[in-house]
């Protein structure tokens, strides 16, 4: 139950961080609370499958690869060294959160910008 | 002293964050630090990472559809 709580106020964040609806209105106040349920489901009933940190790793050295093959060295640069960095922070859920960032990475190869 | 131990394991964790979030730039996830410092923990609460991502997804979605709406809304008013 304590679980479950806890999962639902991190859930009103996120909703409240990257859906935020106009609260002032019922009709804002309505459309947060479907968020909320939806992302509650969304999180509790899914069909994927546990994390392989190998995976994770082989696709982090695939975009080293791939940075380094079009010219961007600064990028494959700049990730192999935050990734360095990482290491002494690891712990059970780093391959997780890694597996999180790589299901949201947006064609870096293309788009990221190091100013940024 | 347990608190100077508390602030150092804190501290600790916030750089943590503060490399995943740069590694999350480099890699154009479109995540401000707030929203990976939640992802984070719901990650250590043994939420599935890639249902979370399809969350995340599915959120900006809505995020994007209510503020067109709103703007719609607002240019009616007007």
């Amino acid at each position: 139950m304590a679980y479950l709580a806890q999962l639902g106020a991190l859930a009103d964040e996120l909703v409240a961080s990257l859906a935020a609806a106009a609260l002032d209105t019922a009709e804002g106040r309505k459309r947060q609370a479907a968020d909320r349920e939806s992302a509650l489901r969304g999180i509790r009933f899914h069909s994927f499958l546990g994390t392989n940190q190998f995976d994770v790793e082989d696709q982090l050295k695939g975009f080293d690869e791939r940075f380094r093959v079009i010219g961007r060295e600064s990028l494959a640069d700049a990730l192999s060294e935050r990734l360095a960095a990482l290491d002494p922070h690891r712990n059970k859920w780093t391959p997780d959160v890694l597996r999180f960032i790589l299901e949201l990475a947006d064609q870096p190869a293309q788009k990221s910008d190091l100013r940024n | 002293m347990p608190g100077d131990e508390r602030s150092e394991k804190q501290a600790a964790a916030q750089q943590a964050v503060d490399i995943l979030h740069e590694i999350s730039t480099i890699l154009n996830c479109h995540l401000d630090r707030r929203t990976l410092s939640i992802c984070i923990s719901m990650v250590e609460n043994g939420v599935n990472p890639e249902a979370l991502a399809t969350v995340v997804k599915e959120l900006r979605k809505e995020g994007q559809e209510a503020q067109v709406e709103s703007s719609a809304a607002a240019a009616r008013r007007r």
